[in-house]
């Protein structure tokens, strides 16, 4: 098939038995690749009950029909499982040079089945496919493992890994790749880690079918000359995603000491800028970046490095833990990465402990004699390091914000800010209704990148609650993942203004198949229908509740800000329900109903 | 002799402007200001660029200043 590798590779990791199957052209046709595959493969495959960390439980890991061409940002590849952390769909989209290298391979999907007795990493190198021993990386840190295996195969290996949290069993751990690159959100790790696989190593040289070579070309030429002479590209290149930090502490979506307010008075000294002056040592991209929003960073006060932060982390990291140095949340992001934790959960849970410290629910004796309080970056370094280990207090918050809530009781639960078990990222949603919806109806749980509706809030008055709204949310759910379905990424759209049709001609020469956005948009609304079965089949008792939105954004505003004393009523909040299970073709429960699901074309699959 | 500068808003905050490319603002006064005068939202302003050093709203214009103003577009 055209723009595919070809072939699906699964591989059991009891009995070692590795197979190659054709990827299926009719999957290619209704799910197109990448996201798409995952949600298919998982729905089909991984039956209804798994236990996320037992033997049934699959990692799928995809790239789409862009991957690995040179078409700008098509260095994507999706992770997707039976979340540990959630019970429900988790897909995590990780750039860096993998895709191309598993592409280049004659690969599509890898499916990793079943649990090893002993610690492995999957080796490929074109036809070259094997499990080997990995009993010298394990209970390593990812950037060692990562270097040593560079330092083993060459710099051309690609290679993922997780850290010793995964291995601990933490549930939000996650894959890390090229040094600060993660399929972070989840716990994609901690499935790997359950499995006991260490690594992923790819090296791939076979070239990829196209089918009209000069439509290619040009067509990808197009995308990048839009990209070089894109108006935005100097100051998103200078400053990456960090260039929001400064806008979201104006406009009160900063998320600051968990969640309370969405304006921090230390936050002018996480801005980009100042960022980019204090720590930033060079830019870094991904396969076939030409805008690259990576900023790798030196911590002179710690002498550390690392590849980020980039806003989300200094959010979570930064003023929702009361920290104002860059370089202190530099650090933590380090420790996170380097043992294998994804930043945003991390943050979520450390700040509701720290508020529950506060708040006089938790004491000394809880929290291995540590006085918890927000800007306190020791604490916050040795909560990271106790949560990796599960040592101790750190073993509590391990499991999460929901569950650790669950556990502790006595009201906590209205301070953790999450959605069907995800920590909410780093936007505050007090008065922001369609960036509150879309948390609340992520497929993930509290992920922003489905439909990052804030700006769309500003337009039309933050407060309202109309039927626009809720048409944007979910025209950005429908639209925006399917950058993560195509293996390409989303960000050249997002923040350079490229007109999305020039895609369209790029994905026609690729795969000879033409669709335009009106199509692709069909096939994220299945998907997107699918993963919702999936979390319906695998929770009993699924349904509205799943999708209310952590209780302070509507019954704890903010005292401090342009946000105070704002929130969205709990009434409103239902009424936003209410329109978009209407819009979506679901019932007032929030389940599609037979008719929506015939014509998704997922009757069948889903009987 | 007034004293004046160049905005060039980028992306969607060009409509504001009636799509051109660039108007000429009041030196002397803020940023935040000259967005307020021009009926630019400075709330859909995510960055603002002068003369190609990254600056706040609150930077005070100087007499021809290139002032470059970034939408929020999509988000992360």
């Amino acid at each position: 098939m055209n723009g595919y590798g070809g072939s699906v590779l699964r591989v059991n990791l009891a009995s070692g038995k590795i197979s190659k199957e054709p990827t299926p052209p009719r999957v290619a046709r209704d799910f197109i690749g990448g996201r798409g595959f995952g949600a298919y493969f998982l729905f089909k495959e991984v039956p209804k009950g798994a236990d996320p960390l037992g033997p049934q439980n699959k990692v799928i890991i995809s790239s789409g029909p862009l991957s690995g061409l040179l078409i700008p940002g098509a260095g994507k590849m999706d992770w997707t499982t039976k979340s540990p952390l959630t019970g429900g769909y988790a897909s995590s989209s990780l750039g860096g040079h993998m895709t191309a290298e598993l592409k280049s391979a004659g690969l599509d999907t890898i499916i990793l089945e079943d649990i090893s007795l002993k610690p492995v990493y999957l080796f490929i190198d074109d036809d070259k496919i094997e499990l080997r021993d990995a009993a010298e990386y394990w209970g390593r840190n990812t950037f060692d493992v990562e270097k040593s295996m560079k330092e083993k195969f060459g710099e051309e290996y690609q290679i993922a890994v997780i850290g010793p949290a995964a291995e601990n069993g933490v549930l939000f751990a996650h894959v890390n790749h090229d040094f600060g690159r993660q399929a972070g959100r989840g716990g994609l790790g901690t499935v790997l880690g359950a499995k006991k696989v260490k690594a992923i190593v790819l090296h791939g040289t076979k070239p990829i079918p196209v089918a009209d070579m000069q439509g290619y070309r040009k067509a990808g030429m197009a995308l990048f000359k839009a990209c070089k002479e894109a108006e935005g590209l100097k100051p998103w290149q200078s400053y990456g995603t960090t260039i929001v930090t400064s806008w979201c502490d104006e406009v009160g979506a900063l998320p600051t000491r968990n969640f309370s307010a969405g304006s921090f008075e230390g936050g002018k000294t996480l801005y980009g800028p100042v960022m980019r002056e204090q720590i930033v040592i060079t830019d870094k991209g991904c396969f076939g970046c030409p805008c690259p929003c990576g900023k790798y960073s030196h911590m002179k006060r710690f002498n550390t490095r690392v590849e980020g932060p980039e806003y989300e982390t200094i959010g979570m990291l930064g003023s929702n833990l009361g920290l104002s140095d860059i370089q202190d949340v530099a650090e933590a992001n380090r420790l996170c990465d380097d043992l294998g934790i994804d930043t945003i959960s991390t943050g979520g849970v450390i700040s509701w402990a720290i508020e529950c410290y506060q708040r006089g629910l938790l004491t000394r004796d809880d929290t291995d004699g540590l006085e918890l309080k927000f800007g306190d970056p020791e604490v916050t370094f040795k909560l990271i390091d106790k949560i990796a280990k599960r040592e101790g207090f750190g073993n509590f918050l391990s499991q999460g914000t929901k569950r650790a809530s669950r556990q502790l009781g006595k009201g906590s639960e209205k301070y953790a800010v999450q959605v069907k078990g995800m920590e909410q990222s780093a936007y505050a949603t007090h008065s922001a209704t369609s960036m509150l919806l879309a948390y609340m109806t992520c497929d993930v749980g509290a992920h922003h990148n489905r439909a990052w509706a804030i700006t769309y809030d500003l337009q039309v008055g933050r407060d309202k609650v109309v039927p626009e709204k809720v048409e944007k949310v979910i025209w950005f759910q429908n639209f925006r993942p399917m950058f993560d379905v195509l293996g390409s990424c989303r960000l050249q759209w997002v923040e350079l203004s490229i007109d999305r049709d020039l895609y369209c001609p790029a994905l026609e020469a690729i795969t000879g198949i033409k669709r335009t956005w009106q199509d692709l948009e069909l096939v994220g609304a299945r998907i997107w229908n699918l993963t919702r079965m999936f979390w319906i089949r695998e929770n009993e008792g699924f349904g509205r509740n799943w999708d209310l939105p952590a209780p302070r954004f509507y019954s704890d505003p903010p005292t401090t800000g342009v946000t105070a004393g704002k929130i969205t009523s709990i009434e409103d909040v239902n009424k936003l329900l209410d329109m978009y299970y209407e819009r979506r073709g679901w019932s007032k429960e929030g389940i599609p109903t037979e008719t929506t699901l015939k014509e998704m074309g997922l009757a069948e699959l889903v009987a | 002799m007034s004293m004046t500068a160049i905005l060039r808003p980028i992306g969607m905050l060009k409509k504001y402007i009636e799509d051109k490319e660039e108007i000429e603002v009041q030196s002397g006064i803020t940023v935040l200001d000259a967005l307020i005068s021009k009926k630019i939202p400075p709330e859909l302003v995510a960055g603002v660029i002068v003369n190609g050093n990254y600056k706040y709203k609150d930077y005070l214009i100087q007499d021809q200043d290139i002032v470059q103003v970034i939408a929020v577009i999509g988000g992360g």
